[in-house]
């Protein structure tokens, strides 16, 4: 008996990865909810590819699977983009692309060095959200890169202070690799909303 | 330190059947423990004394009564007796827990938990077997006395004399083959059950803020960990984790944080025992009665809790709980108590609790942070630094007097600027007013980069997307949203929420977009999802044509552009805008609009993302917009003006108490002659010409 619950955390993965394909997509994120805090990345399982159809109910399902990773790529990455910002803040630039920008209240911090010194300077935070929403951007816009619009609101307090409502936006891209894919910000507009009075 | 106990132990094992020399040696090494928790401080003092008097005996002075009468003259001894026997309870039932004792924090070692024939900590009065084997006695107390100290070197003295005792017989094993560390913790992993537990150590810890200490550890550390027990000694910082993992996650943190004079930070982690709040933690039914006794010193009236003198509460001791605050288990149980039944506590009394250290109380800067009124006169603080520990508590009223750290200042006004330092807020000190120190308000919104207006491409990016935005708006704003086709993608999508308030729900100028809000933090339904996310630019206007009808407002447009590649261009627009019909008429909602366009064809833009957040709109919000009586973007005419100009106008909307809009159509009316603008609105006001809303609320 002890023995089987020793290797429990050793097993258990091995075992959730062994099961079926209908699971898979569920074990992409068991998988990565656990390995979180040492990978930091957002990785899901490997994107479907576009089906090349001109059937309407065809491209539907493809317009749904999108949308469905959009969503769940959207949640993953939400929750650990602010825990990462609330307790590990130092790792948090490694969620961004190299490239990647950030407008904060109208700042505009461009590039990976800006960032961490950003970051660094910025004050402990609190993030609760509220309100997240996603849509999958059309490949037109990306040329094929998969992208995706994340919106959300709700409320901070830094280092402790007052309370301000806050709404921040999100370019997630996709990096696949055959086995996963991984997740960046391409691009960060951050804004309270009552930016005016501060 | 290592090498010195390894020494030790070698001296040891060379003459391991002279128990009296490592007895000895026991006694030699006493009075130079090093790191010891002040809390133990007089614990130890007394035993130095005790165990001087006793001589070789070192092993007799930690069992009570009986051989108390065996060693003849009383001595010291007695004052052992009569506090071991004072707390009394044992508890063979659980975790090995034993009753408290003035003999400090019996720790327990890890290995008691692995093998239930380790002795549970040298408190069974079993007398007779004890007279049996006089080693076994002395080396009892030497793993007793093991325990007594914090000191890493002899932890590690004691895996080597490890003692096996059962229930009723009592036998000592000195071990040959040294027990390797890792072997050690390794057997915990495998174990899964508990836990071993490790003492983290930071080197000059005390010379950093507590909150940025252990915000930084916590950034650089790959695993999450929740610090117990966090106090400090001499200038080191300690605190404890438990998990094998994330002690060997926080040595990978050694030397990877640098402080503000760009030195690395020393972190050291070492096996331990479990912390003394874990290992003495209260039973529930002694934090029943803790519970019942705050109760009833606690003031409803002026929500301030009496804990003084709190370790003699009549209630307390009739039970034989023995709270002594200065004991961070104790303390942790209150502040425990007062975090669930008091969070609202305004004032504190700690009086008279032989408090020497304020480790334990930190805690409550998150427990009760409300805490304005805090007396801890008549204690035992020794120094201010031990008040910078509470320092998060925004006081306004301090008792220290009765201190040792009262008379360690020159004079009154040394004293007083000395502590000011620590709580810059403070009124009141000593039942004395004070003059309010220079307020530091160091508002850390100036720490953060200062908000800003609109953030813009170039110049034509901007005329380009203002120019889209006008036609986008003017169309939605005509009643007749059809327009709009235009404007998007074949596969364009569209996506609106509200936002979620876990508290209250949506508010009644909200409710029309209620149904039609796509949150999916609390939208979990897939189908439901993929519904409400509209797609093709037929279905998105159709939508859209079922909002109710609108006024945005232009002038007060805030636009971030965000994103741009040369495929696409993605901004968000955030602004106010007016219902003009429907159930809410006249409520002005706030909204933040993310739109992604690409060029479409003749240079237009076409949209193929969008997505709507709409929001009640601030006081300010509203105020601020839809008030000014012109039709053209203000925002423009404002930006032109000159500083001059602007003080100008800032000076005239103080006199007259006229909004700025107006103070600055008035100037600009006047040809910005500042008299001549004050005569006229002078003449103005006594027609009573000017309309109400010109004036500033008076709040």
């Amino acid at each position: 008996m002890r023995k089987f619950r020793s290797n429990w955390s050793q097993g258990d993965r091995e075992r959730y990865q062994e099961r079926s394909d209908s699971y898979r997509e569920r074990a992409g994120t068991s998988y990565l909810s656990r390995e979180r805090w040492t990978h930091q990345e957002v990785v899901t399982s490997p994107l479907p590819k576009p089906v090349a159809t001109s059937s309407l109910m065809a491209s539907s399902v493809d317009f749904k699977t999108y949308v469905d990773q959009a969503c769940r790529a959207a949640e993953e990455f939400v929750n650990i983009y602010y825990e990462t910002m609330d307790k590990r803040r130092r790792a948090l630039t490694r969620l961004y692309l190299d490239k990647a920008t950030l407008i904060w209240n109208g700042n505009v911090v461009s590039g990976l060095d800006a960032l961490n010194n950003f970051f660094d300077a910025l004050p402990s935070s609190e993030f609760q959200v509220n309100m997240l929403d996603c849509q999958p951007v059309h490949e037109q816009a990306t040329q094929s890169q998969t992208t995706v619009l994340v919106v959300t609101s709700g409320t901070v307090k830094f280092d402790g202070n007052k309370q301000h409502y806050f709404n921040q936006n999100f370019l997630l891209t996709a990096q696949s690799t055959p086995n996963n894919t991984v997740w960046k910000i391409a691009s960060d507009c951050f804004r309270f909303q009552d930016w005016a009075s501060t | 330190m290592r090498a010195r106990a390894r020494a030790c132990v070698r001296a040891c094992m060379l003459s391991r059947m002279r128990l009296c020399a490592f007895a000895r040696f026991m006694h030699l090494c006493l009075p130079s423990a090093l790191i010891l928790d002040s809390q133990e401080l007089s614990l130890v003092e007394s035993e130095v004394k005790e165990e001087k008097a006793l001589g070789q005996n070192v092993g007799l002075r930690s069992f009570p009564s009986l051989f108390c009468e065996t060693l003849g003259p009383g001595q010291s001894n007695n004052k052992m007796c009569s506090t071991l026997r004072k707390c009394g309870t044992y508890r063979t039932e659980g975790r090995h827990d034993h009753g408290r004792t003035k003999g400090g924090s019996p720790f327990q070692d890890n290995f008691d938990k692995r093998n239930p024939r380790y002795e549970h900590g040298g408190h069974e009065f079993l007398p007779s077997e004890r007279q049996e084997n006089d080693g076994s006695v002395e080396m009892g107390d030497v793993h007793k006395d093991r325990q007594l100290r914090h000191t890493p070197y002899n932890i590690e003295r004691s895996r080597k004399l490890v003692k096996w005792h059962s229930e009723d017989q009592i036998y000592t094993t000195t071990w040959r083959n040294r027990k390797l560390p890792e072997r050690k913790m390794m057997e915990d992993t495998r174990d899964g059950k508990t836990r071993a537990w490790f003492k983290v150590t930071i080197p000059y810890g005390g010379k950093y803020d507590k909150a940025w200490l252990m915000n930084s550890i916590q950034s650089h550390c790959s695993v999450p960990f929740t610090p117990l027990d966090f106090h400090y000694f001499q200038n080191r910082a300690h605190f404890f984790v438990q998990g094998a993992g994330t002690a060997s996650a926080l040595k990978d943190v050694n030397y990877t944080i640098c402080d503000d004079q760009n030195r690395k930070i020393c972190i050291f982690v070492n096996q331990s025992t479990a912390p003394y709040s874990v290992k003495n933690k209260l039973k529930p039914s002694q934090m029943q009665l803790l519970k019942l006794t705050m109760d009833k010193r606690y003031d409803v009236s002026k929500q301030a809790l009496d804990l003084q003198s709190l370790r003699f509460d009549p209630d307390l001791t009739g039970h034989d709980i023995d709270i002594i605050l200065n004991r961070r288990n104790c303390m942790a149980a209150t502040l425990k108590v007062i975090e669930s039944n008091f969070p609202e506590l305004l004032s504190l009394n700690l009086c008279n609790n032989k408090l020497y250290q304020l480790d334990g109380l930190s805690d409550i800067t998150e427990k009760a942070p409300k805490v304005k009124i805090l007396n801890l006169s008549r204690n035992e603080l020794k120094s201010v630094w031990e008040l910078g520990k509470v320092k998060g508590l925004k006081l306004e009223e301090l008792w220290l007097e009765g201190n040792p750290l009262c008379s360690t200042f020159s004079d009154e006004s040394a004293y007083v600027s000395a502590i000011q330092n620590c709580f810059p807020k403070l009124l009141r000190l000593d039942g004395r007013e004070l003059a309010p120190a220079m307020n530091v308000d160091t508002d850390s919104s100036e720490l953060m980069k200062p908000c800003k207006e609109s953030c813009n491409g170039s110049e034509t990016l901007k005329h380009t997307v203002l120019q889209f935005l006008q036609q986008y708006y003017s169309i939605y704003d005509s009643g007749d949203r059809r327009g709009l086709l235009g404007a998007y993608h074949e596969e364009a999508c569209f996506s609106m929420t509200i936002p979620f308030n876990p508290e209250d729900s949506a508010p009644k100028s909200l409710s029309q977009y209620f149904e039609d809000s796509r949150n999916i933090k609390t939208l979990k339904d897939p189908y439901l999802r993929e519904e409400l996310l509209k797609h093709t630019k037929r279905d998105i206007v159709d939508f859209l044509s079922t909002l109710p009808k609108t006024q945005h407002d232009l002038s007060s447009i805030l636009v971030d552009m965000w994103y741009q590649t040369k495929w696409m261009l993605c901004f968000s627009v955030n602004g106010v805008f007016k219902e003009v019909e429907g159930q809410s008429q006249g409520s002005v909602l706030a909204f933040t609009r993310t739109f992604i366009v690409t060029p479409g064809s003749s240079s237009s833009l076409c949209i193929v993302n969008d997505e709507l957040f709409v929001r009640d709109a601030s006081p300010q919000e509203t105020q601020s917009t839809f008030s000014i009586p012109v039709s053209t973007p203000s925002s423009s005419s404002e930006l032109s003006l000159s500083q001059e100009r602007q003080e100008m106008v800032q000076a005239f909307s103080a006199q007259s108490g006229m909004k700025l809009e107006w103070s600055q159509k008035c100037l600009q009316d006047n040809e910005w002659n500042y008299t001549r603008a004050g005569q006229i609105f002078t003449v103005l006001q006594t027609k009573g010409k000017i309309p109400a809303e010109a004036f500033k609320q008076i709040p």
